[in-house]
């Protein structure tokens, strides 16, 4: 199913002459070592939805974060997308502006990756995508540069070799509940009808530091909570609710052991009892007379019904 | 709660030095001192935040970036259900998973509807051709098994619709069967009634024999010709090949001379082999006898 792409490019009706590849932007896409299969996938993922990303091995956790930076210049990278997995429970994700500029830390959650059955879209591979962006990235200072951090590092430069020159699906971006919801949506009909392609997941944004990996914090989410806490808060509250249970067992326990007070005997209680007068014993010594039972006499029930006819 | 006899107060201090400090100072007051920690400042440096986002921003033209920021397309079903749109309003509930979703859904169409006239002008086309062949995002064989489970679906829902159409059908069958019963039954009780008073002499009138004698034909017709339309039933008819109709034998162990001449049933082996061993070997599952099994058991 593939062509070459440079020869059909001149015959294409929306495209007049193949252009110059201007805006080079690379983006370095890689883990840390210890990821599970659903991060592995979702990065893959993005590399086929974005044509200038490159690949590169799993780096090791111990070394220092600013060695990404040599990575990415080694590579040739201006931007950079980094996975980091802790406790093989929580995925970290960095997005960077690689030599001097701002870099943010967000908790990726809620991952869905391509091969959901559910997600039932498909597009070119390659092919450039539209960025759609809540009108809530243009109100606060810290969501205007994570807009211009995405804007950058998501849509695939014009003429890019590995591109498809058509436009067929869109990224959005959205905030809601505090986080960064990312959706990506097949263009069906010019008027407007969308099929989901996936991957889709959900950002919470921890810090935004001025330089790349490192550098002055610019800004910290007031309403992040690391997965530890939250974990830890899960915990604490059912073993408070283990106790509060265990607690109010053992008072009602309490109570019905502790000794009872005894209501004192009230002495004027009997003032007011007077004694029955002493009737004479009766014996009987002749048995009772033996009772006699007359029986209703009934007439039939034909005998009746003509009775009553007459 | 318990119930505080001296002013309580709340020191921002972390360190012990800082403790013997603030006494030797003359800060601290009688009372009971409570340590607490100082609120956590959280960063949040806007003018840092603005400077960088100068340095950092590049003016791109808007081709390069086809970016579009825009609030989600009007709710065409709320709409016409006349709800209060509380997204448009204010806040989205992430946890209603399907506004949430929709939400999403329409922000990306009004975004497609703005960019069309964008792109339309600088010629870059939504649409491939029929002939354009490429590699798509996912595999053939994916978008296959896609397919399949869609149409699996399908059908599943198409059969249980069915099986509960069939379930009302044989319901409503039912009813209509017993009440049908139940009227013969009552209008057989009234006849016999009827013929019994008139036999015992307790009416005199001869009318219920003409009207029943009318009314029975009629019906008993009627309703036989309806039942007689589909013969008997297929358990029935299975029955019946199963079990026979009760008379005749099976008929199956008959001398015919079909029977005499069928030699499909003869074993050469069998019929020359003198009756020798038995299939395997009559031993090898044999069980040793109860003075060997003694014996066994008493050496082991």
């Amino acid at each position: 199913m593939d062509q070459q792409p440079s020869a059909d490019r001149e015959k294409l009706p929306g495209r007049s002459i193949s252009g110059k590849w201007t805006n080079k932007e690379r983006v370095l896409i890689f883990s840390s070592r210890g990821i599970n299969f659903r991060t592995r996938h979702l990065m893959q993922d993005l590399r086929t939805m974005m044509p200038h990303a490159k690949a590169d091995t799993k780096m090791d956790r111990k070394d220092k974060l600013f060695v990404i930076n040599e990575v990415c210049e080694i590579k040739n990278c201006n931007k950079c997308l980094y996975f980091e997995a802790k406790k093989k429970q929580d995925l970290y994700m960095w997005i960077s502006n690689s030599p001097h500029g701002p870099s943010a830390k967000f908790l990726v959650q809620n991952i869905h990756t391509l091969a959901e059955l559910k997600l039932t879209g498909n597009c070119l591979k390659g092919s450039r995508p539209l960025l759609s962006f809540d009108p809530k990235f243009d109100k606060e200072p810290h969501y205007a540069l994570l807009k211009e951090l995405f804007i950058q590092t998501f849509s695939t430069p014009r003429y890019h070799p590995k591109s498809q020159p058509f436009v067929d699906h869109v990224f959005t971006f959205t905030i809601a509940d505090n986080r960064i919801w990312f959706r990506n949506y097949q263009i069906i009909e010019e008027d407007g009808s969308l099929v989901e392609i996936g991957p889709r997941f959900v950002l919470n944004l921890m810090k935004i530091f001025q330089g790349s990996f490192g550098g002055p914090t610019l800004y910290e989410n007031p309403d992040f909570r690391s997965p530890n806490m939250h974990r830890r808060e899960m915990r604490l509250a059912a073993a408070a609710k283990v106790r509060e249970k265990q607690m109010v067992k053992e008072m009602q326990k309490g109570k019905k052991t502790s000794a009872k007070e005894d209501l004192e005997s009230d002495v004027t209680a009997d003032v007011f009892l007077t004694p029955a007068e002493e009737k004479p014993a009766d014996i009987q010594t002749e048995a009772p007379e033996p009772k006699v039972v007359k029986k209703k006499q009934k007439a039939f029930k034909r005998q009746r019904m003509q009775m009553a006819r007459r | 709660h318990f119930y505080l006899y001296e002013k309580v107060n709340i020191i921002h201090l972390h360190f012990i030095a800082q403790l013997q400090e603030a006494f030797a100072a003359g800060l601290l007051k009688p009372g009971m001192n409570v340590l607490v920690d100082k609120p956590k400042k959280l960063v949040n440096n806007v003018e840092g935040l603005k400077q960088c986002l100068a340095d950092f921003r590049k003016d791109l033209p808007w081709v390069e970036r086809l970016d579009l920021t825009n609030l989600p397309a009007a709710n065409i079903i709320s709409q016409a259900e006349e709800k209060a749109s509380a997204p448009a309003a204010g806040e989205l509930d992430a946890d209603d998973d399907f506004q949430r979703e929709m939400f999403f859904y329409r922000q990306a169409q009004a975004t497609i509807l703005e960019a069309m006239p964008l792109l339309n002008r600088h010629s870059i086309a939504t649409k491939r051709p029929e002939d354009y062949f490429a590699e798509m995002a996912k595999s053939d064989q994916h978008m296959q098994k896609i397919r399949k489970k869609l149409i699996s679906k399908q059908m599943i829902m198409e059969r249980s619709e069915k099986a509960k159409k069939l379930r009302e059908q044989r319901k409503f069958g039912k009813k209509v069967q017993i009440e049908v019963i139940q009227k013969r039954q009552q209008e057989k009780k009234a006849m016999m009634s009827a013929v019994k008073k008139y036999q015992k002499g307790m009416t005199d009138k001869l009318e219920f024999l003409e009207g029943d004698q009318k009314m029975n034909k009629e019906s008993s017709q009627g309703s036989k010709k309806a039942v007689n339309k589909k013969g008997p039933s297929a358990k029935r008819k299975y029955k019946d090949q199963k079990f026979g109709f009760g008379g005749k034998k099976s008929g199956k162990k008959w001398n015919t001379k079909e029977s005499y001449n069928d030699v499909s049933g003869f074993r050469a082996k069998i019929a020359h082999g003198k009756g020798g061993k038995k299939g395997k070997g009559g031993k090898q599952n044999k069980r040793p006898g109860k003075s060997v099994r003694k014996k066994m058991k008493n050496r082991s």
